[in-house]
């Protein structure tokens, strides 16, 4: 496998990187054993495309792991020799995608505050039960961030749940920072506001002294990365000029970027608007925070919220500010009346949709309650149909920055393809196969598990019931 | 009987608690529900005086029109949780079988609020399971004017009792023995059932020699006879065969286990004894409740199949989408039909308890306790807009439909 990413790269070149890598990944890939081959024909009785119409007794031909042709049988040539899969009797919809998720993490929170030097790939486990329900819940890419309990967390990364390391789960290294506007246990609301406020501050006064620095001729940020042992090859040994629009400091063009500390280059990159941020908000009041430091910073356009479900009240201001948001998988606020003591429920889906908010489900690291649940309980709770399932696909597609990539089925997007028999929102039905770039990742006929929970476990060979039994009854012959 | 007169309230006294308003109601319904073996397409549901008075195809006449796109009887929950006050534990008797846990019931509390709006118009409420024999528990209404009187449907509806590790929780003193005489018993499960087997002992001992009478032996003496249903928790299999085995050695003629989640295991043993199941709320991870029970999708559909009478329950769930609205959307993922789901969450619980001659089913005359939803019923993708309790609109699908 030819992932020859490294963790100095710039985020930039990260992305092209990977993108480089998965192609290469699609072709080589067939000689293991996970990924026997990338072409694949599906058939289904109704497509769900996601863009447009929905396609009776149709066809989509997945070559390479990408999306070849779709579209009505008559009108797409089945090519020779593809292996077929599905039929008249299944539904295909694009595979699921989870904009926000701690699930597959070895611990999901880091004790210190401010952490932007790690990334998330070293907390990854790649054969965690959470990839395997995930498959079974027909969803084919995840952002994988730090937990909640942040000032600033790590560097987050977009995956494939299928892999037998971090480097074959990923698709995006590098992509979305962590922080959280909620207090980190232990610090009050305005101690957070502050920590958060000062690290970019600290940036500031970082990258001044720095560029002062090796103005005069001393080396500081030389000397540390050469302590650092960090190599400076191609980007990395370059100086760029600071971009970004909400605050500059004049000569970082002095700087080669890899020589700049570890710490505060996935900030600078914020600052420049080329790193994501998902920033979470536990109460309507962490929205203001949010915004605040994504706005001075110049990385509002470049910001998603998570949400806490009550922050629905906060909507008007999310709406303005025109960021996407992850909603929480509890999507009924519930709050007590201070003056009358009853309980005031809130359906928190329809709240945004009704102010134009784009917005994600989410499973909230639960796989139990997956994407389609989550989607057919927002359709319950007043959402359109439409905007529900965009709500698992598009939507947090656009949030990864794979909206060209996946969440529906066009030509030249993953071949990421949920085969069930029946509408994906109704509760009879279940998932058959799942197909991720074109090689089939899940098959209900011969997931043991998913048999488990449906039927439970078969009794031991020769057991009786009841003849252990201690009662007169038990006994009886 | 163990009626106690006081505390018996007949259901004449106070079935007309909505009648003093007159409302009228003709609820028009893309499909009726009425969960006695009937669906009207394009049918109503008429109501006066906090009764249905009738219901079949077409429209009907003599009350505000609502319509909805499907109705269904108000649903009825054997194993909702009410009682979560630790107070509400009785300490001095780990058999406590003569108490009522209507003393105990806050009727101000959200809780049946929350109930009663998602859909849920008659409980059965019942002390909390850390006694052996936790007492008398009580059929009411999820709402309607704030006194017992007013609400209860049976005032002795069911006795209630724990298997399992609950009862016998936190018994074992504070150096994890029982160091004293005074620390409560018991302290394992098999202690748990000598508890209970020896309350059974001892009734029948009472009716054959006077002197060994005992508060509480006329109550298990009603079990024994058949005219009191038992209610006991049990989720794991090990405390589903305590149940059976304790049933067919009494020879107790109405008992049902609550939170049997594995049922499943020994279905057979169930079909033999004809004891009753109230289901726990589904997982999609299969291992539920304190007992980390393992709760099969398909375990309502097989009690269907078998023919053992079922209902399923919400235990009083405090998000939303837990309640029991939305239990049988899941036993449905288990491949249980609409027609036995709406069963399992109206008639049959109704049946369980003896209260199916005022609510369960959509019939004229019974009580106009009715759910209004926006879709197909129990799916998840509809929602439950109107609720009706005694012929009173509580939630008004006019204003949740917008």
């Amino acid at each position: 496998m030819q992932y020859s990413m490294k963790p100095t790269l710039n985020g930039y070149a990260a992305v092209k990187a990977t993108l480089f890598g998965i192609a290469l990944a699609a072709v080589s890939s067939t000689a293991t054993a996970m990924m026997p081959s990338g072409d694949l024909v599906i058939e289904a009785g109704r497509i769900i495309t996601q863009a447009g119409d929905d396609i009776t007794d149709g066809v989509i031909v997945i070559r390479d792991g990408r999306i070849e042709a779709v579209g009505p049988a008559g009108e797409v040539e089945k090519p020779w020799g593809m292996n077929v899969v599905g039929g008249p009797e299944f539904t295909a919809y694009p595979g699921f995608v989870e904009a926000h998720t701690s699930g597959a993490l070895d611990r999901a929170n880091e004790s210190v505050d401010v952490a932007p030097f790690l990334n998330i790939r070293d907390s990854i486990d790649p054969v965690s039960f959470f990839f395997e329900n995930v498959r079974r819940n027909g969803i084919t890419t995840l952002g994988v961030h730090q937990g909640n309990n942040c000032v600033i967390g790590a560097r987050g990364m977009v995956v494939r749940p299928m892999g037998r390391t971090v480097e074959e789960l990923m698709i995006r290294g590098e992509f979305g920072l962590k922080l959280s506007a909620a207090p980190k246990s232990g610090k009050s609301r305005a101690t957070q506001a502050q920590a958060l406020r000062t690290a970019f501050d600290d940036l500031r006064t970082y990258l001044n002294e720095t560029v002062g620095d090796k103005r005069h001729e001393g080396d500081k940020a030389g000397r540390e990365a050469l302590y650092q042992g960090r190599e400076l090859d191609e980007e990395e040994s370059k100086g760029r000029a600071m971009g970004g629009t909400a605050w500059k400091v004049d000569g970082l063009e002095v700087i080669p970027r890899g020589e700049l500390d570890v710490k505060q280059r996935p900030l600078l990159q914020l600052v420049e608007g080329r790193m994501a941020a998902f920033i979470y908000c536990g109460a309507p009041m962490d929205v203001h925070l949010a915004l605040e430091v994504a706005r001075d910073n110049g990385f509002l356009h470049r910001t998603t919220l998570v949400l806490d479900n009550s922050c629905w009240k906060a909507a008007d201001i999310i709406a303005e500010a025109g960021v996407t948001v992850v909603l929480d998988s509890n999507m009924t606020h519930t709050e007590l009346d201070p003056y009358t003591g009853k309980e005031i429920e809130t359906d928190v889906p329809k709240v945004f949709a009704d102010r134009g908010v784009r917005f994600a489900l989410s499973s909230s690291n639960s796989s139990d309650q997956s994407l389609w649940y989550q989607a057919a309980l927002a359709t319950g709770l007043g959402l359109d149909r439409a905007a529900a399932l965009d709500a698992v696909t598009i939507v947090p597609a656009e949030i990864l920055g794979l909206g060209d990539r996946v969440g529906s089925l066009e030509v030249g997007f993953d071949g990421n393809v949920v085969l069930s028999n029946g509408d994906p929102l109704s509760t009879t039905t279940w998932i058959e196969t799942v197909v991720l770039e074109g090689e089939t990742v899940y098959n209900r006929s011969t997931d043991g598990r998913n048999k488990h929970l449906y039927e439970g476990q078969s009794k031991p060979a020769g057991s009786k019931s009841g003849s252990m039994g201690h009662s007169a009854a038990g006994n009886r012959r | 009987m163990i009626m106690n007169a006081a505390l018996l309230v007949s259901a004449a006294s106070f079935a007309s608690a909505a009648e003093d308003d007159g409302t009228s109601w003709v609820v028009l319904a893309d499909q009726v529900y009425t969960a006695d073996g009937q669906v009207f397409e394009g049918g109503f549901v008429a109501v006066a005086d906090g009764k249905i008075t009738g219901v079949g195809m077409g429209g009907g006449s003599g009350g505000s029109e609502l319509d909805v796109f499907a109705v269904t009887p108000g649903m009825i929950d054997l194993g909702a949780r009410l009682v979560n006050d630790p107070d509400a534990l009785e300490q001095s008797t780990e058999t406590a079988i003569t108490m009522r846990v209507a003393p105990a019931l806050d009727l101000f509390d959200n809780a049946w609020d929350r109930e009663l709006r998602s859909g849920v118009t008659t409980v059965l409420a019942s002390a909390p399971d850390n006694n052996v024999i936790g007492g008398l528990s009580i059929a009411i209404k999820t709402g309607g004017a704030a006194t017992l009187e007013a609400r209860t449907l049976k005032a002795d509806a069911a006795l209630r009792g724990s298997f399992g590790t609950q009862p016998s929780q936190g018994n074992s003193g504070s150096s994890g023995v029982p160091q004293s005489f005074y620390v409560r018993r018991p302290t394992t499960r098999m202690g748990v059932e000598w508890e209970f087997r020896k309350a059974f002992y001892d009734t029948i001992a009472a009716a054959r020699f006077k002197e060994r009478e005992f508060e509480g032996s006329t109550v298990l003496q009603s079990v024994l006879d058949g005219d009191l249903p038992l209610s006991v928790q049990a989720w794991a299999t090990q405390d589903i065969r305590t149940a059976i085995f304790l049933k067919e050695e009494f020879k107790i003629p109405n008992m049902f286990v609550d939170a049997a989640a594995e049922a499943w295991i020994e279905p057979e043993l169930l079909v033999r004894s004809g004891i009753g199941v109230v289901l726990p709320p589904f997982s999609f991870a299969g291992r539920v409740g304190r007992e980390r029970a393992f709760f099969a999708w398909n375990t309502a559909k097989m009690l269907s199949d078998l023919g053992v009478p079922f209902a399923l329950s919400g235990h009083g769930a405090l998000q939303a989408t837990d309640r029991l609205a939305y239990q049988p959307a899941l036993a449905m993922r288990g491949g249980l039909s609409l027609e036995a789901a709406l069963e399992a969450v109206t008639i049959t619980p109704a049946r369980m308890i003896g209260i199916d001659d005022r609510v369960g089913s959509i019939e004229v005359g019974k009580d106009a306790d009715l759910v209004l939803w926006s879709g197909p019923p129990f799916q998840p993708t509809s929602r439950v807009v109107g609720v009706m309790l005694d012929g009173h609109l509580i939630l008004d699908p006019r204003e949740t439909n917008e």
